[in-house]
């Protein structure tokens, strides 16, 4: 018999629709893996099994019985463990402390008992062979692999019939990570249910049981992970998507090199990038999550410190803060990932904060000129066609689609023209989409360079003229023509065998 | 208009709080609305708001600065000391300690912006510091008179107004310049609002940091000579009072005690406030000790009531009940 059945799942967040329908079984002993794109539901759906967030309808049962845990202690009451990728260890406590976080072992006078948690953590760490780690170490002198293994630990201490692993080898070195799959392996044979999210192709191949595929918030299939080759797992991740949101791609591309990166590392997120982007190209940049884009894009803005060449319009540049890369027409902007955090003042106005990176230009003899300032606010708003009452609503107020569209017109304004998007439609309306990517091949042939990540990957194959696909922090292809389509930057970002 | 004032709400709210205090405060004591009186209440009210200036701006910017009653001390002993009472080493001794104090002001916008030092520990370390090296200086012994220029400044008075009442109004206007009308008063205030988003759309954040202290340094340094000329010479622990009323007159003039968001002119309204608050109580009949226990709730309430940061929290308490 299953141990874990779903049923119609499903679950909205506002007006977006997370899970519809999802169907998901497992029995126990298997490793289960669960694959699909980025925002295909995975998330929410082991969110709600681990009792994080709860599902508007449908039925899960675990062991024949109606599960519908009110929050991970209820979750665990049941049986069922998950580790997340974003962790949730305490910094400040040590690594046993954090192991055994809320479930200490108690003395008669319900104080911890410390020699019972140190014999119980050594005999865990013993028991699944857990790589070198000392039960007193404070957490935050760990590096970010043996916080993962430590969470992995505390999942573990549990002592659950179910599972869930969410990307837990992304931030796992290959020791370590091969540790983790034959544990899954020890764990399913001891009669547990894993659940096993990853983005590798081959580690899936190397331990699941059978997986279930999600797209767009739905089961699309269900597989004997030995009955069903790579093409077909990749080609039902992403179905068929219709759009007419896409604007016509003409390629306005020159010879001219607006910007040349060679050997670009920055810790070990990023390693040797080397590219070229030309005047009126816009070059997508693709691949799994977590793969050196984010690096990419900040160091190149200088948010961030990375080593190796650049050069802008064929003169080598240093850039070691977004100052020095804002330097009007020579310059380089970025629109940022976290549009709240990094790209816009929220208590602000739209004007304060369309012109805050050009604020200098409107000076005569150390005086701001409001007229001038006025002008050129008005020119952006209709420009980009920002939706604002008047210019002097605060940005907080916004939509998000007029919200992006602010933080591009505030880059615009700066006059630099090479333009660095990370992921710029995310959380937009599906118009607004539409107006930026217009906007986009629009600014291309006026002679912009345009570098642009999207963690949606239609957007990359509709709107790019090359796709560089990242895969541990370098560049695993670069794709162009017909050769860029959904199917070929999954498997170059997924296939370690395709690599170009 | 009317978006002038829904912009500026709480300063708006700071000069009326400041009109029916006056108007309470006439109440109890017949008499304080004289123009004598007003005089003094203005020049006292103008040290703290002085002292404010410079507070004004670090707090804009997201810091505070502790360090505000020993810059203060410091300036008016050293300048005791080095004119002996002589008007003549003003000329050198003025220029030097309001470098003096923009130096202070450095050393903790870098300790602040390039190091990293929480603004509350990096200001009260150099404050705790200064002490140290003025008990050194002056082993604790009382400093000569202060020189008779400097008195002028401070209790003199041109065509019937108090002179430093005009020093007061030109700072104002100095600083209403900077804030509203100069780029860096953009780059404090996108600062203060998210140093994030500043740095990220080319905000010098460390320079803007920076410069907040210097100007803080600098206002405390100038008050501190200023009031040495008041009481006569200068002492111990002078300026141990505007640590409080310098933050608490920023508040009261409406900003956020977290950055972002306030103005001078508020400031300006608030630094009112407090000193005649220090005019009506006394004519309560308190005791001393009861005295600072009203002034200092009275302040609380007052600061309650007009900053962002209650609202924001009162907005934060809303949203959680619906």
């Amino acid at each position: 018999m299953d141990l874990v059945t779903v049923k119609g799942l499903s679950k909205r967040y506002g007006g977006i629709v997370a899970l519809s329908e999802a169907t998901f079984s497992a029995r126990a002993g298997e490793v289960h893996a669960l694959l699909g794109e980025n925002g295909a539901g995975k998330s929410t759906f082991i969110q709600i099994l681990s009792g994080a967030v709860r599902h508007d309808g449908g039925s899960i049962l675990v062991d024949g019985q109606d599960y519908r845990p009110a929050n991970p202690d209820a979750a665990q009451a049941r049986g069922i463990a998950a580790v997340f990728q974003e962790l949730s260890l305490i910094p400040d406590l040590s690594v046993e402390q954090n192991i055994w976080f809320r479930h200490e072992p108690r003395t008669l006078l319900s104080t911890v008992n410390r020699a019972e948690m140190r014999r119980k953590t050594l005999a865990l760490l013993d028991k699944y062979k857990f790589p070198a780690l000392r039960p007193e170490q404070e957490l935050r002198r760990l590096t970010l692999a043996e916080r993962q293994i430590v969470e992995i630990a505390k999942g573990l201490a549990k002592d659950p019939r179910i599972l869930i692993l969410d990307e837990a080898t992304s931030a796992l070195p290959a020791r370590e990570a091969e540790w983790l799959l034959k544990l899954t392996r020890q764990l399913a044979a001891e009669g547990r249910l894993v659940i096993f999210i990853s983005h590798r192709m081959a580690e899936v191949r190397a331990i699941a049981d059978r997986l279930t595929i999600f797209r767009n918030g739905s089961t699309i299939a269900v597989h004997e992970a030995n009955a069903v080759s790579d093409n077909e797992i990749v080609t039902q991740m992403i179905g068929r998507h219709l759009d007419r949101l896409y604007p016509e791609r003409i390629a306005t591309a020159t010879d001219r090199i607006a910007l040349k990166v060679k050997g670009f590392s920055s810790g070990s997120r990023l390693s040797g990038v080397d590219f070229a982007l030309r005047e009126g190209e816009v070059l997508g940049v693709g691949g799994l999550q977590g793969h050196g884009q984010r690096e990419l894009f900040q160091s190149l803005f200088g948010a961030s410190k990375a080593s190796g060449t650049v050069e802008l319009w064929g003169k080598p540049v240093s850039i070691g803060n977004p100052r020095q890369a804002l330097t009007g027409k020579d310059g380089i902007a970025l629109v940022p990932e976290d549009r709240r955090g990094q790209g816009l003042l929220l208590t602000k106005s739209v004007r304060e904060n369309l012109t805050l990176s050009v604020i200098k230009r409107f000076t005569e003899n150390g005086l701001l000129s409001r007229q001038r300032e006025a002008a050129l606010v008005k020119e952006m708003v209709d420009f980009l066609r920002i939706k604002a009452g008047t210019p002097e609503q605060l940005a907080g107020t916004l939509s998000g689609g007029n919200q992006q569209k602010v933080i591009f017109g505030k880059m615009l304004l700066t006059q630099a023209r090479v333009l660095l998007l990370y992921d710029p439609t995310r959380g937009v309306d599906v118009g607004t989409k539409g107006e930026i990517f217009q906007l986009m091949r629009d600014l291309a042939a006026k002679g912009y360079a345009i570098l642009f990540h999207s963690s949606d990957m239609p957007e990359l194959v509709h709107v790019a003229d090359r796709v560089l696909v990242m895969r541990n922090g370098g560049i695993a292809a670069t794709l162009e023509g017909d050769r860029i389509s959904e199917a070929s930057i999954l498997r170059a970002a997924m296939l370690e065998s395709e690599a170009a | 208009m009317s978006a002038f004032l829904a912009r500026n709400r709480l300063i708006v709210l700071a000069y009326a709080g400041m009109v029916v205090l006056l108007l309470v405060t006439a109440l109890f004591s017949p008499g304080f609305l004289s123009v004598s009186n007003m005089r003094s209440t203005v020049v006292l009210a103008a040290f703290v708001g002085i002292v404010a200036l410079g507070q004004t701006f670090v707090i804009i910017g997201g810091g505070i600065d502790l360090s505000v009653p020993w810059v203060l001390n410091s300036a008016a002993i050293v300048m005791a000391l080095l004119c002996g009472g002589q008007d003549v080493p003003l000329v050198w001794v003025m220029p030097l300690l309001l470098a003096g104090g923009a130096f202070i002001g450095l050393i903790n916008g870098v300790g602040v912006a390039q190091f990293g030092v929480p603004p509350i520990i990096m200001t009260l370390a150099t404050n705790v510091i200064l002490q140290g090296l003025i008990l050194v200086l002056t082993g604790g012994s009382p400093t000569p008179s202060a020189p008779a220029l400097i008195q002028f400044l401070s209790v003199g008075r041109i065509g019937g107004f108090p002179v430093i009442a005009l020093i007061w109004l030109a700072l104002t206007l100095v600083a209403t310049l900077l804030l509203s009308k100069a780029a860096f008063g953009r780059h404090l205030y996108a600062l203060g609002t998210s140093a994030t988003v500043a740095e990220f759309s080319g905000v010098p954040t460390a320079r803007t940091t920076i410069l907040t202290y210097v100007i803080s340094g600098l206002t405390a340094a100038f008050a501190g000579m200023l009031l040495t000329g008041y009481s006569g010479q200068a002492y111990l622990g002078m300026g141990d009072a505007y640590l409080f009323t310098s933050i608490a007159a920023v508040a009261i003039g409406g900003a956020s005690i977290l950055g972002g968001s306030g103005h001078y002119l508020g400031t300006v309204a608030g630094a009112m406030v407090l000193t005649i608050l220090t005019g009506l109580l006394p004519a309560l009949n308190l005791s001393s000790g009861a005295l600072l226990i009203v002034y200092g709730a009275v302040i609380l309430l007052t600061v309650s009531i007009g900053s962002e940061t209650f609202a924001g929290l009162g907005g934060r308490l809303r949203r959680r009940e619906g």
